[in-house]
């Protein structure tokens, strides 16, 4: 609810990015500029045999478009995203009150989704527009007369001044196959370079994604490289040496693999670019020093909190909540600056003076400061509390940064080894112990960068967050057990034995928004989810299931000569299927034994098929739940209702 | 549940404690107290109702004790009975314990009153029993029937430590020249007597060097799963298998307690309840909050209408569009899930990034007293560790939870064995920025050039090889493997703020104390290492040559060749060629602006490019219908300011603003735009003050208060009647209210009342 926000904020507040010095908003807008020609619009057959799809340049763009519509909402709720056709024969832009009407003053521009966090209409009227042939067609028609860039980039300006003022990232996706389009004409070209000098000086950053025509390799140095600048100049935080990298992604080819590659490598810049901290000094020795940026590029990603809706109008609208503190014992509102902070101790408040608190909370300026090396084999795999903070060299405070950094970097990837730092990332933060880590640059298939090459400083956990390991009895496993188990894993190997986090979305966090596109667009709520998480039984059935079997029976077979006939009670395990049924054997002091074997899943099972599923205690009732990972919490008419629901599922 | 507790504290008040000794400057009562203090405090801090405490005192002026018709009982009195110490205990017991006037009262005694004081209120319940005797042994003792209390003290299973002022302790390294041969032989009693009933027996200077040391709280361990290891889907293939396992944290963030909010009480409060309270400072009281809920609203003044909280349904955005969902089905973005932990396949253990690791990290052990679970899941942990594979497993801790991707790994020395669990990130978990390599540069035409500035030479490569190897770290396990001093690092925030507090408790009127040394241990490298790796960084900074940009150049724009696109074009010159440029567009205002200065030759045009923006932020300001414009006006005004630190003509910027302010604040421009100050102090773009430009003739005080000032409704006549002028004015207003705007901006006033400068 709405109101337990506070916790989660108190919570986050060490997560914050923040940006202290900057009058511009935390704030990212992406216009798409999809080049519409006929030639954008020609579908490229894909060979694959056993799908035979067409896809038209044109189409894959906004298919991306929408893609990353949709995925933005999710990830980054507060942002702006837009869509501009241009080349088109029909025109529509805005007039100054911000109402759109068909416009002359940019032809073959047509504004097809405005720039602003997307509502619900658009993303709809946005996929009708990718997937729907019909709703295409009688849009996307081709002028007969060239549109001139220029009129496009400063429509662009246009967009963004009016629509994104003081963002601190806005950024122009133009997504064309044309690399030279006013080839003829100077005086067009000079135009085009004038307003992308405009854009530049506004703010704005133009990514190129580039698409190659059968018979032509796009050429950026024909048009591209006059109106594209290494920096976005808003972009303080732009490493020294970006990135001349538009040349790397053309996505070309048939129809599918065009649009597999435009999916990478716009999905590779669906985020802008925002740091944790900017020049932090990272201190090698005593009076040394260079400085880092610092990256936030593993996070959990939550859901947006939920919110109050008011209903008493026309259209639902989102309330926004005002929190007034008042005095416990006058009921008078006190200001911020009233307010004290204490410690309840003893019964009662200990208290210290703001002065006094920050300085109980001050342990120095924000630093990276190695306090030695050790070997990565040090760093216990257990060892992590949260997640890693990414570092890169940052020339602005110390000129040579990035060069001492890089030595660094390759020394720790050569030697294998890590830095163990003293790590205080902002002003205030509380400083940890931290190790630092070098990765190394990872590239996709497609030749875009999945994993920057940088430094990784991983919190460690301090003595007091460390906790201690219950005992237990242990068995060491007989070798052969071991060899039978090392041939199922054998089996089951992921691709390429490493584990790619884009295969598996968030399956609760894309389910919650598949929800709630389905009430926002009003469109039925889809039954089933898709949950790549869930493992492949199939496969593992196929692959690995005669080997399972034989480790199963071992594991039965040194269990009854280790443990013996008493321990056969005592232990639960292993193999369940609906035929094989004699596993799962719970303690038997709390099961009437019934033909010599004992069964939790038969007992119970028997129990609900006569009704007498209530005459079961309750921690048998608990111990079944548990096994089959229901909720165990409540009285035991809940448990019951649950054992029962359970059975009545399966039939 | 932790057991309970009673403890008893015997601290010897005698005459001779309040005396310094051996260069001290605290008496050997005080020193005797830190201790004391410290210990019971740490009791108070856990805020158990089931631990007790209770303070004898030895030596003291009077006697009042169950036992004080026994003569041999005199001069020892009870200054808390055993139960929960609250505030007022504390400050209780600090008033009375004080030096007395007498050195009579027997150690011996104290400790038989106090066995009887457990033994009536612990009766034959488990209790965890101790008794603390602090004292310097100067008083008198008697030996008599020692036997029998010894004998008492182990049949009752009660702890006994004994510590003395300056008594001698071999083992630690304090012995008292020229002792005093009475206290000698008190010594050789108490050890005596400690060691003959299992207690401890320490000196003082010990027990005192060990607060220093952090206690680390343990915590039971309790389990955050109970359920089945599987593999496969037993409902549809026989070959499913499932191991029954627990789950339990391995780390866990222990979090500093947490301060809340007060405000003092106000003196009306006071007055009625006529009951100052006697504490230290002012009496407090909690905060309390309240939530209203406003929506837009065009046609309501301000734009916004309070709307009732029954009016409101629970809901989501799902980009700008609102999405309610009715209490029915509250839960319907819920992903029904049932808890698990189902293997999904395994990954290499060379080719896994360790960075990948994004919570704690959990064990997993098999389900307790089972002992076939532990030989089935003991195999998994060793095939594992021996195929050089981590598992990856889809992980559901309870029924409708979210599900997670975990990573377990395998955990195998010789004292314990179990599975690691660390969660992995989902696709949506990973950001993708793109950095350039670190080991070669690209260049724009694509070539790869391996010499560059930004990449390391061979020597320094080399100098930064030395230097890493001479800075190699020796804490070792006892095995002699490497390891990293997690045991050695305590949190610093949580012992810091938790010390604070119980010092600030005992010692109200004391300022806090100095974080102890240990805290900060690894805040700097050994002074050993940096000794013997001095020659190594001496190098290392040669061969670097990094330079540190002075403050003041940062950013600086004069002498930088301007910008050009990636083919290198001059663009510049075609921008002098266009005719239209002569005069800035307000719909391309930035762009234009910039582009003025970076060809200006001279100050006029300077001048003449921030009039005309200036114009373009007054008539945008104007006709702003409410807030419209107001984005903009920042993003054009902050740009100014930028530039105008870059071109080092602060005075201009100051200038535009200061007549800026009056003019809106005179409501010349629109009416009402206060919010805009509001939004402009908030942007932080105020004038520009030394500190940012050094050719600036405005202090960083004077910056702050005119971005601070603001005036409040009811000034609106006052602000109106001041005609605007160069001299600074200052207006305060006495019943200073705080102001709520009617759509809802709180402006969070200034502390010192209403003040403006112009």
């Amino acid at each position: 609810m709405a109101d337990d926000n506070y916790a989660r904020d108190e919570e986050d507040f060490d997560e914050e990015e923040v940006d202290e010095t900057s009058y511009r908003s935390v704030k990212d807008a992406v216009l798409f500029a999809i080049d519409i020609s006929s030639s954008m619009l020609t579908p490229r057959p894909s060979k694959d045999a056993k799908k035979p799809t067409e896809v038209s340049p044109a189409s894959a763009a906004l298919r991306c478009a929408y893609h990353l519509m949709q995925q933005r909402i999710i990830s980054n709720p507060h942002d702006m995203i837009g869509v501009l056709l241009y080349g088109t024969e029909s025109s529509k832009f805005y007039d100054e009150d911000g109402k759109s009407r068909d416009d002359l003053s940019y032809p073959h521009c047509y504004l097809f989704t405005d720039l602003d966090i997307p509502s619900a209409d658009e993303v709809k009227a946005l996929r009708a527009l990718a997937e729907d042939e019909e709703e295409a067609r009688k849009l996307l028609k081709p002028s007969e007369e060239r549109v001139s860039m220029a009129n496009v980039l400063f429509c662009a300006n246009q967009i963004f001044t009016s629509k994104a003022p003081n963002f601190l990232s806005r950024r122009l996706f133009i997504v064309t196959d044309e690399d030279n389009p006013h080839a003829e004409s100077k005086s067009l070209r000079s135009a085009s370079f004038v307003r992308a000098k405009d854009l530049y000086d506004l703010g704005v950053e133009i990514d190129l994604f580039p698409i190659s025509r059968p018979d032509h390799n796009f050429n950026t140095s024909r048009f591209y490289d006059d109106i594209i600048y290494k920096t976005a100049p808003s972009d303080g935080e732009a490493p020294a040496y970006l990135k001349p990298d538009t040349n790397t992604a053309t996505a070309k080819g048939d129809g599918i693999s065009l649009l597999n590659s435009l999916l990478s490598s716009i999905n590779s810049r669906s985020v802008p670019r925002r740091s944790l901290f900017t020049n932090v000094p990272l201190e090698l020795g005593p009076d040394f020093r260079i400085s880092v940026n610092g990256y936030l590029l593993l996070k959990k990603q939550e859901p947006a909190r939920s919110c109050y809706v008011w209903l008493g109008g026309e259209t639902p609208q989102i309330a926004k909540g005002i929190t007034t503190q008042s005095a416990d014992d006058t009921g008078h509102v006190v200001e911020k600056s009233e307010i004290r902070k204490a410690y309840k101790f003893g019964g009662e408040q200990v208290t210290f003076t703001t002065e006094e608190q920050q300085a109980l909370r001050n342990f120095g300026d924000p630093i990276i400061r190695i306090i030695g090396f050790k070997p990565l084999s040090a760093l216990p795999i257990w060892a992590n509390v949260k997640h890693p903070t990414f570092i890169y060299p940052s020339e602005e405070d110390y000129i040579g940064s990035a060069r001492v950094f890089s030595a660094l970097q390759q020394k720790l990837l050569k030697d294998q080894k890590l830095a163990l730092v003293w790590f205080i990332p902002r002003k205030n933060a509380t400083p940890c112990l931290a190790a630092m880590v070098a990765g190394e640059e990872r590239v996709d298939e497609n030749g875009v960068q999945k994993v920057p090459p940088g430094m990784w400083v991983i919190p460690l956990p301090f003595a007091d967050d460390v906790r201690q390991n219950p005992e237990y009895a242990r068995h060491a496993p007989p070798d052969d057990l071991v060899d039978a188990m090392c041939n199922v894993i054998g089996q089951l190997e992921l691709p390429k034995k490493v584990y790619d986090a884009q295969k598996y979305p968030n399956p609760s966090l894309q389910w919650h928004y598949r929800i709630l596109q389905a009430l926002a667009l009003d469109e039925d709520v889809p039954e089933t989810p898709d949950d790549k998480t869930i493992p492949k039984f199939r496969q593992i059935d196929k692959r690995a299931g005669d080997y399972v079997l034989t480790w199963s029976e071992l594991v039965d077979e040194n269990a009854k000569s280790m443990f013996g006939g008493t321990a056969a009670t005592k232990s639960t395990l292993a193999k369940r299927g609906p035929k094989d049924q004699d596993a799962g054997n719970p303690p038997s002091k709390r099961v009437k034994v019934e033909g010599g074997t004992t069964n939790l899943d038969d007992d119970v099972k028997r129990s609900f098929e006569r009704g007498a599923v209530a005459k079961l205690t309750m921690p048998i009732l608990k111990e079944f739940l548990t096994a089959h990972g229901r909720a165990t919490a409540g009285k035991k008419a809940d448990l019951v209702d649950r054992v029962e629901q359970f059975f009545e599922e399966k039939i | 549940m932790a057991q309970k507790e009673a403890t008893i504290y015997i601290v010897d008040v005698g005459r001779s404690m309040g005396e310094r000794r051996h260069g001290r400057s605290v008496t050997d009562l005080e020193w005797a107290m830190q201790y004391v203090w410290d210990k019971i405090t740490t009791t108070v801090g856990n805020g158990r109702k089931t631990a007790n405490v209770s303070v004898l005192a030895l030596r003291s002026d009077d006697t009042s004790n169950e036992l004080r018709e026994d003569a041999h009982n005199s001069n020892i009195s009870v200054l808390s009975r055993l139960g929960q110490v609250l505030m007022p205990d504390i400050r209780r017991l600090r008033d009375s314990i004080k030096p007395s006037n007498t050195n009579r009262g027997d150690a011996i005694s104290a400790i038989v009153v106090a066995i009887t004081m457990i033994n009536e209120f612990t009766r034959t319940l488990k209790y965890k029993r101790k008794i603390v005797l602090v004292t310097n042994g100067t008083g008198p003792m008697s030996d008599n029937g020692l036997e029998e209390i010894q004998k008492k003290i182990v049949s009752d299973g009660i702890e006994l430590d004994i510590l003395g002022a300056d008594f001698d302790d071999p083992e630690y390294g304090v012995k008292e020249e020229d002792k005093d041969p009475h206290k000698a032989q008190n010594e050789s009693l108490l050890r005596g007597f400690a060691e003959g009933c299992e207690g401890t027996y320490g000196t003082l200077e010990e027990a005192i060097a060990e607060l220093e040391t952090p206690r680390i709280k343990a915590v039971n361990p309790m389990p955050s799963f109970k359920g089945m290891l599987r593999l496969g889907d037993s409902q549809k293939y026989e070959t499913a298998v499932q191991i029954p396992v627990e789950r339990y944290p391995r780390t866990y963030v222990a979090r500093p307690p947490s301060a809340s909010s007060f405000v003092p009480v106000s003196k009306k409060t006071q007055e009625e309840e006529g009951d100052p309270k006697p504490s230290q400072g002012d009496a407090l009281t909690a905060v309390r909050m309240a939530r209203t809920y406003q929506v837009d609203d065009p046609s309501a003044v301000g734009g916004k209408v309070d709307v009732e909280r029954d009016d409101l349904a629970k809901g989501y955005e799902y980009g700008r569009t609102a999405v309610h969902i009715s209490q029915i089905d509250e839960n319907i973005t819920r992903l029904d899930t049932f808890a698990c932990l189902d293997l999904i396949g395994f990954i290499s253990q060379d080719k896994y990034d360790r960075y990948l690791h994004i919570s704690n990290a959990n064990i997993i052990i098999p389900e307790r007293a089972n002992d076939k679970a532990s030989l089935a899941l003991s195999s998994f942990t060793h095939a594992l560790h021996l195929s050089s594979f981590y598992a990856v497993a889809r992980m559901v801790t309870k029924e409708n939870r979210a599900p997670m991707v975990v990573m377990l790994a395998p955990s195998i020395n010789a004292g314990y064995e179990c599975l690691i669990e660390v969660q992995l990130p989902f696709s949506e978990d990973v950001r993708s920025y793109q950095f350039p390599p670190l080991d070669k540069v690209i260049t724009v035409s694509g070539k790869t050039i391996t010499e560059h500035r930004n990449l390391p030479n061979q020597d320094l490569q080399e100098a930064m090889d030395n230097y890493v190897d001479s800075m190699e770290l020796d804490h070792k396990d006892e095995l002699g493997n490497d390891v990293l001093p997690i045991d050695e690092s305590f949190s610093p925030l949580l012992h810091r703020i938790e010390s604070a507090v119980r010092y600030r408790a005992v010692h109200p009127d004391n300022p806090i104390l100095e974080s102890p040394e240990i805290l900060t241990k690894f805040a700097h490298p050994d002074e050993e290492l940096v000794k013997n790796s001095a020659s190594s960084l001496k190098n290392l900074i040669s061969k670097a040559d990094v330079k540190k940009v002075p403050p003041k150049t940062k950013g600086r724009k004069r002498q930088r060749e301007t910008e050009k696109p990636l083919s290198g074009l001059d663009v510049d010159a075609l921008l002098n060629q266009e005719p239209k440029r002569a005069n800035i567009s307000p719909d391309n205002a930035i762009p234009e602006f910039k582009q003025m200065l970076s060809r200006a030759e001279n100050i006029e045009t300077i001048n003449g490019a921030v009039k005309q923006l200036c114009a373009i932020v007054e008539s945008q300001i104007k006709n702003s219908l409410g807030d419209a414009n107001y984005d903009r006006v920042v993003e054009e005004l902050g740009t100014l300011r930028d530039e105008l630190v870059d071109y080092e003509e602060p005075a201009l910027y100051n200038d535009f603003l200061r007549s800026l302010k009056s003019k809106m604040l005179l409501e010349e421009l629109g009416g009402d735009r206060r919010e805009l100050w509001w939004l402009l102090r908030r942007s932080k773009i105020g004038l520009i003050d030394r500190k940012t430009s050094d050719r600036s003739e405005v202090s960083e005080e004077e910056a702050k208060e005119v971005s601070k000032s603001t005036p409040s409704l009811q000034d609106d006549t006052n602000a109106s009647a001041v005609p605007f002028s160069k001299l600074k004015l200052w207006v305060w207003t006495m019943n200073y209210e705080p102001t709520i705007h009617e759509n809802g901006t709180s402006y969070d006033a200034p502390q010192e009342r209403f003040l403006m400068i112009l």
